[in-house]
């Protein structure tokens, strides 16, 4: 293996694929490349070439999660997803574009069972042990999706610019289907270089965890009030970050039997959320 | 590939593959077997370095990530003539069982307490959050924090 150190973001993105990977934090990258789930013959660092820091309302896909979490010019919903993310030692090094793009937590994934998401028939996770899995969007796969930030970067409705354009949040994540198992559109060597992160009047991240710190979100709650209401979307409920039309819309999950009592926590952490940013005016 | 590290204030070279991580880089090509091994998943704290003065898990900073840039591990907290007074809290205060997991919890709270000398208990709690101890049940470490925070 061999590691590239490209001079600007145009060239870290044509040297992409054909066993290249981006590496950036590598907090996600180097345990997968470890257990064998990644393969790759050459890394391409990203540090040098994805713009770190925030100016105003945009954000580089480069800052870490310690940077974000204290910063006062960050929407409060986006700080405290950073700062009940993982560790210190992991937000010390983990990027914010790097932990869009983590892969899912779900054990059966990590230790390589060919499951449905890596190409197979079958959704182990259904008929076998699921207690951290989706209550949304489970059809194929069952996994819920990690990442905090996520969820409160949708409840932000933030944007993003990539290599090649620049798109919603909502329409980076996409649920597998039977040709196509991945659970993101990016483009083979597109890079996420920014962000634009609407200001809100009020925001918030709440999310429920096995134990008060360092833990993955059995649930977690983003919700952003702007002129025009309040925007809600969900972390560990769906194989990809969940937005929610309005609270009502929890009660149309579907989940699983080993994750029903998940419902329950993502309606109190809503309702919580909802009042903690004021409801919207209209209501 | 050549990696070039300045580890505890000295300039060290090893060779190493590019995928290897730092923690290995450190442990069996630079005779620093301080920061452990134990879960290589970033669970656990007890690899912890200071990386350009950030704490990091060692098993998932790759050696040529590090490549050009200052370390410090628990090797570099104390002195042939004494220990740093992390250590010394931590030994007076019997926070160490097995002491696989201590040298994480050194670097973490020398690290603490050089930016917030005088924590608050959720403040140590959050700093110390991704250190994991099986043994002592974290009472005892708590003291050695407040003790170091008192010295
Ligand atoms: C033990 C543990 C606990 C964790 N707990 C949480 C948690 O509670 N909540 C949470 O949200 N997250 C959690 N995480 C995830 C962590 O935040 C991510 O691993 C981290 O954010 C990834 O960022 P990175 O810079 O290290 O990415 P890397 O590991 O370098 O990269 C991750 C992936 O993204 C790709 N990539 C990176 N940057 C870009 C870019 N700019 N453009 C295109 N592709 C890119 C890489 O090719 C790779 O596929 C945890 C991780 C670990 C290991
Ligand atoms: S939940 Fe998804 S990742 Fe887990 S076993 Fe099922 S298909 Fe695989
Ligand atoms: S060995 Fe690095 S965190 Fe456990
Ligand atoms: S003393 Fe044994 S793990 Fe902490």
């Amino acid at each position: 293996m061999e590691l590239l150190r490209p001079e600007s973001a145009e060239a870290a993105s044509a040297a992409l694929g054909n066993g290249s990977v981006a590496l950036a934090g590598g907090t996600e990258l180097v345990p997968l490349l470890r257990d064998g789930i990644v393969r790759a013959e050459k890394l391409v660092e990203l540090r040098d070439v994805v713009p770190r820091g925030f100016d105003g309302t945009r954000i580089g896909a480069g800052t870490t999660l310690a940077e974000l979490e204290v910063d006062p010019q960050i929407p409060q919903a986006l700080r405290e997803a950073c700062s009940l993310a993982a560790s210190p030692q992991l937000r010390s090094m983990s990027t914010l574009g790097g932990n869009l793009l983590q892969a899912t937590r779900c054990w059966y994934w990590r230790l390589n069972f060919p499951c449905y998401l890596h190409g197979g028939d079958v959704c182990h996770a259904k008929a076998g042990q699921h207690r951290e899995h989706a209550i949304f969007g489970s059809d194929r796969c069952a996994s819920a999706h990690p990442s905090d930030p996520a969820a409160a970067l949708l409840a932000l409705g933030a944007r993003l610019h990539t290599t090649a354009r620049e798109l919603p949040l909502s329409e980076l994540y996409r649920l597998p289907t039977d040709d196509n198992r991945d659970v993101t559109a990016l483009e083979p060597g597109e890079l996420i270089l920014e962000l634009d992160v609407p200001q809100p009047e009020a925001s918030v991240y709440l999310k429920a965890m096995e134990r008060r710190k360092w833990s993955f979100a059995l649930v977690g709650v983003a919700a952003a009030r702007f002129a025009d209401g309040v925007r809600l979307a969900l972390a560990g409920v769906a194989p990809v970050p969940w937005a929610l039309s309005s609270p009502d819309a929890l009660e149309q999950a579907t989940p699983l039997p080993g994750t029903a009592y998940k419902v329950d926590i993502a309606r109190a952490l809503i309702r919580r959320a909802v009042e903690a940013v004021g409801a919207p005016r209209s209501a | 590939m050549r990696v070039e590290l300045t580890v505890n204030g000295e300039r060290r070279e090893a060779d190493a593959w590019a995928g290897e991580s730092l923690l290995y880089v450190l442990r069996e090509r630079l005779g620093l077997p301080g920061s452990k091994n134990a879960c290589e998943q970033g669970e656990c704290g007890s690899c912890s370095v200071l990386l350009d003065g950030r704490l990091v898990c060692a098993c998932l900073v790759l050696a040529a990530q590090a490549d050009g840039h200052e370390l410090v591990t628990v090797e570099g907290l104390g002195e042939e003539a004494g220990l740093h007074p992390v250590q010394e809290a931590f030994a007076e205060t019997g926070a160490v069982q097995c002491g696989f997991c201590t040298p994480g919890f050194v670097v973490a709270t020398a690290d603490l307490l050089a930016r917030n000398p005088r924590p608050s208990d959720d403040e140590i709690r959050e700093a110390l959050s991704g250190n994991l101890c099986r043994c002592t049940g974290y009472a005892k470490i708590f003291d050695a924090v407040r003790l170091a925070a008192g010295s």
